[in-house]
């Protein structure tokens, strides 16, 4: 059946309005929304899955099974969690919902359930609660979920954010498969993700359905991606507050040294025996499979995970557990990744984002100065967000935040910058940009640059150490 | 039997307690968590509470390790997970406390008596004593041996909100005290500083008062306002919709979720903001019927901050523990059984301004519960900082329990001290509001005003807010609230 949208505007909250859509969607046709980060994309395809109000025109054909994957689906969950989680006034600390109750969740084929828990390689994280999966592995379960729910409508939002090579070519493999079973609409941000079976694609701008294009109609396609590819200007780096002085380091210690840690999850190693030294000024580059542990090892270095003290680790001339604080390590770091923006659920406002980056906190607390406003705008001018410099961060788009929040992580100048792939949601554009700021900032003397990624051509030119985790 | 220790103080001293309350300024806690440094805390009990403090502790560069029940350990029971799976050292009473210098008792009250009992012969000379909450002290009289030290510090807000503002840079409002009579070396005030820093409370406002005044409001507030008002009004509002021919399911969720929802209006800008979202029309409305409870329910509320005072509530309430609970379980049985509690909510959509509109009752009850519970504790001699937050500041917190499980898990996750008290209340206010009750229509609770004109009378209305913001709970809240201004509105 025929999925028609006719000249449809939608409401969402008041915050974000997709204009006019007029849209059609055959049986034998596989979609990619794409398009600029807060141009709409995700809201059209939440749309098909039943999201906002609509004000006018018409909606007709959406079957009554749509799988879903998307990060507003996913935050929901947590959301739901949540709740339950504080109902610890009763003092008991929740356990969490364990991943096999997420996917038999009774809209599920068990069976098939069964089969991609295999293929997806979850059969050891069935029994862990889902909140405690790494970004990969809980994208990996909602994968799951809603393939197995026998869908006549697929839409999935960024799918393949978050997860490793290898699971990224068994999924697109996996989606191949269906091609002839169910339509599918993807929203993704990057050309070179785009499947083969992708049969048209829609370019929304500013809430707008702009064009319409098929895959076969090449010239149509090449200006398409010229739209998404600009030249990334002489930008520069917004400077440093003189003001928040950052601690002077004994320039002959390790900015990190962790001897021999392991991390354990119910009696189950994840890291075991790791010795790693980050020196002054070196650039890393951190990779490894989903689940292999790359955002434990960087919270233990962070101080966010509580394992740091019963390790042996050695932080900005810090022995951990030694009478330090984590406000004392987290002065050096600025920290970006999918947790932080998990965690990072405030109303307050973009510019008070950036600025919480000089005092480490999410939300900000304290009185800023003066400087430090002139250099969060300064920042968000960067950014191309100067004119929203006061609404709240957590009515934008995914990839609007993580900007932000990059521009958070960099805006102390930290002797260490831990970017946990970083350019997660990012269009083309904005990865271009981010990339850029990320090869300056390893080009200055003063910040290393620890950075975590799947993607082998998202290199960066000044990173030349290398730790590959295992999976265990 | 234990000893009233409020009642052997001469009338001068209890006045003096009662009165002691104080907001401090983040500037008087320059040393930081200094006074604890080098110190060995030793946690005693591992729930929410005792993890999230323990936590923010360890992060704040504290030395920071549990001890449990021997049964506990040997049966890995979740407390004991708790403390493991995050890196803790965990340990018999025999073992750890006596290393201790400081021992921070995070065990609910009912437990305190033989908890402390049991530690404190193996408490190292001149150590430190903590508690959360001052029942065993004030209520039951436990005589702490005169080298230790005793303080209290007592987050007013649920574990995993301890835990979570620490993490977020920031921390949730908390209540230090320090036991004169226990303050051998007069470092019991230095200690609960410290502590405060190290759980992220001085950043979110530290209030500092006495065991007394912590025993009192709380007590107070409790079991009036704060449960007994909740579940007294819950059980009203249902039977009459249901009578009155409001679809069952409709009413349960109205009120299950109501609470929660004119509330969290109360929590951002106090009674005057609750009273706010309502129209014009509906405002007057609630305001009068408010005035109208106040005058019915006054007696009962004195009744029970007078109970409270002269320890009236804490013996007959311990003539029950020592009776197996009697009063207790039946009454929660008895709860359990109401048509209220029997009847899931609906599968229906309501919005968040509907519960308003249509819970003008609900917004009222709250209205005069806190105004209440708020005039009787500063009559008594509570100040005003302390009232508000025994009053107002936890409605919100309570109102989140109903809404998840209703009047089941609201008393679940009180303390049975709480709990026995919202009963009391609930068994006396019953009968108090029946008349009131027999004039209140579907206009206030089910249905809405709904008028096709809401216009109102100028004069009347400015009356109305005049008197709304006049309360003094209203300028107190504003300025607690005002400190905690830049924060939050964490959706």
């Amino acid at each position: 059946m025929t999925i028609r949208l006719e000249d449809l505007t939608v409401n969402f909250d008041e915050r974000f309005q997709l204009d006019n859509i007029s849209w059609q969607i055959e049986d034998s046709q596989h979609w990619v929304i794409t398009g600029a980060n807060g141009s709409g994309k995700s809201a059209l395809a939440a749309v098909l899955a039943g999201a906002g109000q609509q004000l006018s025109g018409h909606l007709s054909g959406v079957p009554a099974r749509v799988g879903l994957v998307s990060f507003e689906a996913q935050a929901e969950l947590i959301e739901a969690e949540l709740k339950k989680d504080d109902a610890d006034i009763m003092d008991v600390v929740s356990e969490g919902t364990p991943v096999r109750e997420v996917l038999l969740n009774g809209e599920t084929d068990p069976a098939l359930v069964h089969e991609l828990v295999g293929k997806f390689g979850l059969e050891n994280l069935l029994d862990r609660a889902f909140r405690k999966l790494s970004t990969g592995e809980s994208r990996k379960m909602m994968l799951i979920r809603a393939l197995a729910s026998n869908p006549d409508l697929l839409v999935l939002d960024e799918p393949f954010d978050g997860l490793d090579v290898d699971t990224l070519a068994m999924l697109q493999g996996y989606l191949a498969s269906l091609v002839d079973t169910v339509p599918m609409v993807m929203v993704l941000n990057r050309f070179d993700e785009f499947p083969g079976f992708i049969t048209h694609i829609a370019y929304v701008d500013k809430g707008r359905l702009e064009h319409q294009v098929a895959r076969a109609d090449e010239t149509a396609y090449g200006e398409l991606y010229k739209l998404l590819h600009l030249k990334t200007t002489d930008l520069q780096v917004p400077g440093a507050d003189p003001e928040t002085a950052i601690p002077v380091l004994d320039p002959s210690q390790p900015l990190v040294k962790l001897n021999g840690i392991n991390i354990k999850y119910d009696d189950k190693a994840i890291i075991k025996d790791l010795h790693w030294t980050i020196e002054r000024n070196q650039h890393w580059q951190l990779s490894g499979p989903n689940g292999s542990g790359k955002t434990g090892l960087l919270s233990l270095i962070t101080g966010d995970h509580p394992q740091c003290y019963v390790n042996d680790i050695f932080v900005f001339g810090f022995k951990r557990g030694s009478g330090e604080s984590i406000w004392q390590i987290k002065q050096f770091i600025g920290y970006v990744s999918t947790a932080l923006q998990w965690e990072y659920r405030v109303g307050t406002g973009l510019r008070n984002v950036i600025i919480s980056g000089f005092y480490d906190s999410i939300g900000l607390y304290s009185k800023c100065t003066d400087r430090q406003r002139q250099i969060a705008d300064q920042w968000l001018a960067l950014l191309g967000m100067s004119d929203r410099a006061d609404q709240p961060f957590n009515k934008l788009s995914y990839g609007d935040q993580r900007l932000l929040l990059i521009a958070r992580a960099m805006v102390k100048h930290p002797p260490l910058l831990i970017l946990d792939e970083p350019c997660l949601g990012l269009d083309d554009m904005n990865r271009q940009l981010v990339l850029a700021l990320i090869e300056k900032i390893c080009a200055s003397s003063e910040t290393s640059v620890l950075y975590v990624n799947h993607h082998p051509e998202d290199q960066i030119s000044g990173i030349d150490n290398y730790l590959e985790l295992d999976k265990r | 039997m234990s000893n009233n220790y409020f009642n052997t103080l001469p009338l001068r001293e209890q006045l003096e307690q009662l009165a002691k309350c104080r907001f401090m300024d983040i500037s008087e806690f320059p040393d930081g968590v200094e006074a604890l440094k080098g110190k060995k805390i030793v946690v005693i009990g591992c729930g929410a509470q005792g993890l999230a403090q323990g936590m923010n502790l360890r992060d704040s560069g504290c030395d920071v390790s549990y001890t449990l029940r021997a049964a506990a350990i040997a049966e890995k029971r979740q407390s004991w997970k708790n403390a493991t799976e995050n890196g803790f050292t965990v340990g018999t009473y025999e073992e750890l406390i006596p290393t201790a210098d400081v021992v921070l008792n995070l065990t609910p009250d009912k437990q305190h008596t033989a908890v402390v009992n049991a530690v404190m012969p193996l408490m190292k000379q001149d150590a430190c004593l903590s508690y959360s909450h001052g029942f065993n002290i004030v209520e039951e009289g436990m005589k702490i041996r005169d080298d230790l030290t005793v303080i209290m510090v007592a987050p007013k807000c649920p574990g995993s909100e301890v835990r979570n503002e620490y993490v977020r840079g920031f921390g949730v409002p908390t209540l230090i005290a320090v036991h004169e009579d226990n303050d051998p070396k007069g470092e019991g005030l230095a200690l609960a500083k410290a502590y405060a820093v190290g759980t992220g409370g001085h950043k979110a406002g530290v209030l500092m008062s006495s065991f007394i005044a912590e025993v009192k409001s709380d007590l107070m507030g409790e079991q009036t306002i704060l449960c007994g008002m909740l579940q007294t009004g819950s059980l009203l509002c249902f039977d009459k919709m249901v009578e009155e021919g409001i679809d069952p399911g409709y009413a349960s969720k109205l009120i299950q979720f109501g609470w929660e929802t004119v509330t969290e209006a109360l929590k951002y800008g106090g009674v005057t903001n609750m009273l706010d979202r309502l129209s014009n029309p509906a405002k007057i409305k609630a305001f009068d019927l408010a005035e109208e409870l106040k005058v019915i329910m006054r007696p009962l509320y004195n009744k029970h901050q007078d109970d409270i005072i002269n320890g009236t509530f804490s013996r007959v309430m311990m003539e029950d523990w020592a009776n197996d609970d009697k009063n207790l379980l039946g009454w929660r049985a008895e709860t359990a059984e109401t048509a209220f509690e029997k009847t899931p909510a609906g599968d229906v959509e309501i919005t968040e301004q509907e519960y308003f509109d249509k819970g003008i009752l609900m917004v009222a009850m709250v209205k005069a519960g806190v105004e209440l519970a708020f005039e009787t504790m500063t009559a008594a001699g509570i100040i005003a900082d302390s009232a508000y937050y025994e009053s107002l500041h936890e409605t919100p917190l309570i109102a989140n329990t109903i809404a998840r499980k209703k009047l089941y898990e609201m008393n679940a996750t009180i303390s049975d001290t709480a709990e026995y008290g919202c009963y009391l209340y609930n068994h006396a206010c019953l009968p108090l509001l029946a008349d009131f009750m027999k004039d209140i229509k579907t206009d206030v609770i089910g249905k809405g005003l709904e008028l096709s004109d809401s216009g109102v009378d100028n004069a009347r209305l400015i009356e109305v807010n005049a008197a709304l913001r006049a309360h003094p709970v209203e300028a107190i809240g504003s300025t607690l609230r005002g400190h905690m201004a830049d924060m939050k509105k964490i959706v």
